[in-house]
């Protein structure tokens, strides 16, 4: 059990490539962290610096109160799940979950036991006698996590464990190492570029692009309120829309003008934006804050505009819209009673108390 | 055969196909009939079938043309020099393939013009060099040299079976805690059995045929009369010169079956991995 904190970590590559940016996080006894971001923006990496398979360029990482820069892999007190598992071929379930310990010089019963515990934990008993050959994709994953958590460590480390299991596998899965967290109490480091199994299984996630800590917080506050544009379309399935807008309005309205439609910002929110008018922005709305009108919650305050219907994808309990307002593009996420159907217009309700607004230049959000 | 994509150029195939075995079967079998014929019988009935099986040939070319004590020599100097080639060559080829660093790739293209090296250009050196050493006319000695000569190739081919196996492994096993030397020993090394019984094939067939060496290494001078150092192919070459005074000729082909039972049994037990070993590294296993 420990805290892991990134202290202005930094990981150039030769040849001027800089794979991770001045990272600065802290990980709390017992989180759940996820490092989420599409490929090359430097989440494995920081994985893997943590881990002591990487060297750490600048920066220091500290596992508990202890620097780890210098201290080898097997001195850390992690334990990682790799994503192509990387199992021994050659050694039957029970030996590749045993190695480590035997390494380590732990008494024969006392492997024997806690590989039997562990084994039991995952319902992989009936396999210790096999090689990793002879058996399934989540089968394989399973004794995977089995040879991290025999060892007992205070970090776990996992990097896109899930990513070679099928989907069904994935959800339930997924399901499993939530469970072992809570379970165990132990620190996990996860890395994924699923921004679902981010928001499914972090107590935190940081969300990183080209090397740099977009945002970290809980999975919540990094949906409803997204520090930057990229956060804003990264986090969320389907993802947030996003137009480019101007701030227009005279006296105390503000009006979003797209060019396609114009909304005015309700009185509530209207202040933060007054001064702001004239400037370029870009405009945020989730596809779940797009209601068929005729379908429109009480109570919030919508504005309505005209879309031209180009697909639907009905979910059964919802309906995904793709819809059109004058060359501008979005998706609603309606109710599946809505009357939409393709080639059609319909009246389409923005709900206005929950819109993101972005700076143009910065991309940062205004709140 | 023929039932699925019959072609004309598979006829062609099969016909080249079957010459080719033909010329290579021939010649065994006619050693192997002429093996178990009398002397007269190899000159008079050449292609004919042995009248009666004459299996003393082969007791005379064991005890008294000393194959025997060519075969004991053999495996003397071969045994040694193959496991020790293997375990340099795989320790070498594991940190070429594994590791990074300064003048890595010069070690290797030194490894590689070691293949390229002409054996006959070494070999007055190294006569003076294993005579300086007393390594000279010693099973050990002529290892040594086997093992330096197979070596550049070996590490070639492993080489490209090590760069195969994946990455993560060596990592897990680093966080699992286990060094270098375990992590070769333990979880690498008997990741590369497949390529180590190859280049072991290949080596063993190489060493085997091995004759400009030996004779050049391996003399007799200064043993007691009776005693041999000669390997296999030395020993029927000395056969086959003595065939000018002494013939033998019924013994001399039990001599020429015996040297090659153990390559042909080699080929016949290690035939898919003869095969395996000519794709390494081609397929991801």
């Amino acid at each position: 059990m420990a805290s892991v904190t990134f202290e202005h970590v930094t990981k150039k590559y030769a040849g001027d490539v800089t794979a991770v940016k001045d990272l600065n996080i802290s990980i709390a006894d017992r989180e759940f962290l996820v490092f989420v971001g599409p490929s090359g923006c430097g989440k494995t990496t920081s994985l893997r610096m943590l881990a002591g398979l990487e060297e750490i360029s600048e920066g220091k990482i500290y596992i508990g109160d202890r620097v780890v820069n210098d201290v080898a892999p097997k001195d850390r007190d992690i334990a990682m799940v790799f994503q192509s598992y990387a199992l021994y071929p050659h050694m039957s379930v029970y030996d590749n979950m045993a190695f480590g310990l035997k390494l380590r010089k732990v008494p024969k019963p006392e492997i024997d036991k806690r590989v039997k515990e562990a084994a039991g934990r995952l319902g992989i008993q009936h396999l210790l006698d096999r090689k990793p050959k002879q058996l399934s994709g989540g089968q394989r994953q399973r004794v995977a996590v089995g040879r991290a958590i025999v060892r007992n460590p205070a970090v776990f480390l996992m990097d896109e464990p899930l990513s070679n299991l099928d989907a069904k596998l994935r959800v339930q899965a997924r399901a499993e190492i939530s469970k072992l967290h809570q379970q165990l109490g132990t620190t996990f480091i996860y890395v994924t570029h699923d921004q679902v199994e981010a928001m499914t299984m972090g107590t935190r996630i940081a969300v990183m692009k080209d090397g740099l800590l977009m945002q970290i917080d809980t999975p919540q506050k990094l949906y409803d309120r997204p520090d930057n544009v990229f956060v804003a379309g990264f986090i969320g399935s389907p993802s947030m829309n996003l137009f480019d807008a101007t701030l227009t309005g005279d006296g105390n309205d503000v009006y979003v003008d797209t060019g396609a439609f114009r909304v005015k910002i309700p009185e509530t929110r209207a202040e933060t934006y007054r001064s702001m008018r004239g400037k370029q922005v870009i405009f945020g709305l989730r596809p779940e804050n797009i209601h068929d009108s005729n379908f429109t919650p009480p109570g919030i305050h919508s504005q309505e505009i005209e879309a031209e219907v180009e697909v639907t994808e009905l979910m059964g309990n919802e309906v995904i819209v793709y819809l059109n307002s004058k060359g501008k593009s979005m998706l609603a996420r309606v109710d599946p009673r809505t009357q939409a159907h393709v080639g059609n217009t319909v009246k389409v309700a923005l709900n206005m108390d929950v819109f993101h607004i972005f700076d143009k230049q910065t991309e940062k959000a205004v709140r | 055969m023929f039932s699925k994509g019959f072609s004309f150029a598979k006829v062609i195939i099969y016909i080249v196909l079957l010459f080719w075995s033909v010329t290579v079967v021939m010649p065994m079998l006619w050693a192997l009939m002429s093996s178990l014929k009398s002397d007269q019988e190899i000159f008079f009935s050449p292609w004919g079938l042995p009248a009666q099986l004459l299996w003393d040939n082969f007791s005379r070319a064991w005890v008294k043309a000393q194959l025997g004590q060519f075969m004991f020599n053999t495996f003397a100097v071969m045994l040694p020099s193959l496991f020790l080639t293997l375990l340099l060559s795989a320790m070498v080829a594991y940190v070429l393939a594994r590791y990074s660093f300064r003048g890595k790739s010069v070690i290797f293209y030194l490894f590689l013009s070691g293949m390229m090296f002409p054996m006959f250009l070494a070999l007055v050196p190294l006569y003076f060099v294993t005579d300086y050493l007393g390594l000279r006319n010693t099973y050990f000695g002529l290892s040594l040299v086997y093992v330096a000569f197979s070596l550049p190739f070996t590490i070639f081919f492993l080489v490209g079976f090590f760069k195969t196996l994946p990455k993560e492994l060596s990592e897990a096993a680093t966080i699992d805690g286990a060094s270098h030397f375990q992590i070769f020993f333990d979880v690498m090394l008997p990741l590369a059995k497949p390529g180590l019984i190859s280049a072991g094939i290949f080596n063993f067939l190489g060493q085997w045929n091995q004759f400009i060496l030996p004779t050049v290494l391996m003399t007799n001078e200064g043993l007691p009369e009776g005693q041999s150092r000669y390997l296999l192919s030395q020993g029927l070459y000395f056969l086959q010169a003595k065939q000018g005074y002494e013939s033998d000729l019924s013994g001399m082909f039990a001599a020429v079956v015996i040297v090659t039972i153990p390559a042909l049994l080699i080929y016949i037990i290690f035939q898919d991995r003869i095969e395996a070993g000519l794709t390494v590294g081609a397929v991801k296993g």
